[in-house]
């Protein structure tokens, strides 16, 4: 066999498993996403189409009244309202705490801090959800059950983020804020002017952790409110399945639509998404 | 440019020479300042963590020693929660259905994720259109994927049963007490995969190629790289996931409220889930709440612990 052949078979070899790893990996991402076809399907269906069998695969003609009975008939308008403002609040508030916080905790040698990150990174895993009784008994003791108070204090609690800001922190090179204190820079100019742009990626990357995290956030904003006016998306959503009655079609709606925002987020920011997943392993 | 006598202007040498004591107290002054910009700036952050992340832990353990409801009066009474814990049915299935519910999920989703992640880092072209795909799951809150899949383990016209009759096979009750908490970990299969599957790829992307290009010369078969190279490579990695993983996993709760309310009786009801349960919908159970938080909250610790001392052993070793 000469060489060229043999290198021609190689390549067809090399053709025929990129083509067997695409068909798996295709069927595998097919039936991950198969689901949200399912139920965009579904929301666009009226009472009678969503229980007949076999369904149709195409919504045609497209039925668009479980979206106006989602958008008029309940409160999903407020409930995106309430999960966009607070998601947003608690995003700003803690980037900027946090970035500080891993300012102090890598740059400044005071007394303690070794204590405070080994306290941060031990208390890192436990979830709000193990702390609801005192959570609930603290936060209605200081009066702010019902509030957006209630929404946006406890997540701000979350070490994660001040840890990876450390981490991001320790990365950048001393010479840039000696040479600026020397210049006669303040400490915070130091950390607002040249430490924050610097960084901007791990500030994008730890916005869109805290972001998503607080867009799905359940357990804690269940617990904190009781009023309608005050409900966040994802316990609107349970309450309808709890008291609406067996509505299908609203119920798809309101999956897709709650589904709308984090998809257009996701599609902008694609690759701080992804670093999300990163995250994890820069903490190692 | 270095620094010479001829171009520095000639200071007062009595100016510039420090006396001891005035020495000590500039160090002292400047050690003082690093101490109060050092706390001033951490303290907003810290401040939310102690108060909303360590005095509830401390909290959750004064209200496990303690009986009574969330309005009316609580009363000290020790150890008694934790030891009468195994015999409150509610409490024990709870931790029982939890413990089942990673057993299952956490094995499916981390081989799953593995094997879409040694594929997806060996394609050459469209990887990020399937990344794509892949996270897409990850993004959707717990709440609205139990509904999609409330639609479709529907027993009359759910998507599963579709399947099932297409194949000829006999509609099944997903959601009865016999595959509940099966599906509902499947559910989290679904939720999760993709998110280690990323994390993998990252893994992997950053072995050495060297040794697999001398595998490949010694004509190391594609099972025996990945037995002999993958695998003991990304040990470390594995293991961290399997830990964060369990973590996470002990943790569900939406969607077992929205797929199954916690049901049928009490097949689905977790250990957050019962803990809220008796919350708001006991009198008298606040103590006893607090008690299995406090075993969620310990047994994560000690996770946390473990996973530590591995991470630590990293930097040391390899």
């Amino acid at each position: 066999m000469t060489a060229e052949q043999h290198a021609r078979i190689r390549v067809r070899q090399r053709r025929r498993r990129e083509f067997g790893r695409h068909l798996v990996l295709g069927l595998i991402a097919f039936i991950l996403v198969a689901p949200f076809y399912y139920v965009l399907l579904a929301s666009l269906k009226d009472s009678t189409e969503i229980f007949s069998y076999p369904p149709k695969l195409l919504p045609i003609p497209p039925y668009f009244g479980n979206y106006r009975d989602l958008l008029w008939n309940t409160g999903f308008l407020r409930w995106m309202f309430n999960t966009l403002f607070v998601a947003t609040s608690v995003t700003v508030l803690k980037v900027f705490l946090d970035s500080m916080a891993g300012y102090a905790l890598a740059k400044i040698e005071f007394t303690g801090r070794r204590l405070v990150f080994l306290l941060m990174v031990i208390l890192l895993m436990v979830p709000i959800g193990a702390l609801i009784v005192p959570l609930w008994s603290m936060v209605s003791g200081l009066g702010l059950i019902n509030t957006y108070w209630a929404l946006i204090l406890p997540p701000l609690a979350n070490p994660l983020g001040a840890i990876l800001m450390r981490q991001f922190i320790l990365g950048l090179p001393r010479d840039l804020e000696n040479a600026a204190r020397l210049d006669g820079l303040s400490e915070f100019a130091i950390y607002w002017r040249i430490v924050l742009p610097l960084i901007k990626p791990g500030l994008v990357v730890l916005a869109v952790i805290i972001f998503t995290d607080q867009f799905m956030s359940f357990t804690w904003p269940l617990i904190a409110t009781t009023s309608d006016e005050l409900q966040v998306l994802t316990v609107g959503i349970a309450a309808l399945r709890a008291h609406g009655g067996a509505n299908y079609g609203v119920w798809s709606a309101s999956a897709v639509m709650s589904l709308v925002p984090i998809g257009v987020f996701f599609f902008v920011l694609q690759r701080q998404f992804l670093a999300r997943s990163l995250a994890g392993a820069l903490k190692q | 440019m270095g620094l010479d006598a001829r171009v520095m202007p000639a200071a007062p040498s009595g100016r510039l020479r420090l006396a001891p004591e005035e020495h000590r107290r500039l160090s002292r002054n400047r050690r003082l300042r690093r101490e109060v910009l050092g706390w001033a700036f951490l303290a907003p952050m810290f401040l939310c963590f102690v108060i909303f992340l360590v005095l509830p832990v401390l909290g959750t353990v004064w209200w496990s020693l303690r009986s009574g409801g969330l309005g009316g009066d609580t009363k000290f009474v020790g150890l008694k929660n934790f030891i009468d814990l195994p015999d409150i049915v509610g409490a024990s299935a709870a931790v029982t259905n939890t413990l089942v519910f990673a057993l299952i999920s956490v094995p499916l989703i981390l081989v799953g994720a593995l094997a879409i992640a040694l594929l997806l880092a060996r394609i050459e072209r469209g990887g990020s259109i399937y990344r794509f795909l892949i996270y897409f799951p990850v993004l959707v809150p717990g709440v609205v994927a139990a509904l999609i899949w409330l639609f479709m383990t529907n027993v009359d016209f759910g998507l599963f049963n579709g399947v099932v009759r297409g194949l000829g096979g006999k509609p099944v009750v997903w959601l009865g007490a016999d595959h509940a908490l099966t599906v509902l970990a499947i559910l989290d299969v679904w939720r999760n995969v993709g998110y280690w599957a990323l994390f993998f790829v990252a893994a992997i992307i950053g072995l050495p190629k060297e040794l697999y290009q001398a595998a490949e010369l010694d004509g190391a078969s594609a099972f025996a790289r990945l037995r002999y190279l993958t695998l003991p490579l990304m040990r470390r990695i594995i293991f961290f996931a399997v830990v964060v993983a369990t973590i996470w996993g002990l943790q569900v709760f939406d969607t077992a409220l929205v797929l199954t309310s916690g049901g049928p009786g009490t097949a689905t009801t977790t250990v957050i889930y019962r803990v809220w349960l008796y919350m708001f919908g006991a009198t008298n159970k606040i103590g006893v709440a607090s008690a299995i938080s406090l075993v969620l909250i310990v047994t994560i610790l000690l996770l946390t612990l473990v996973q530590m001392r591995l991470l630590r052993g990293r930097r040391g070793g390899d």
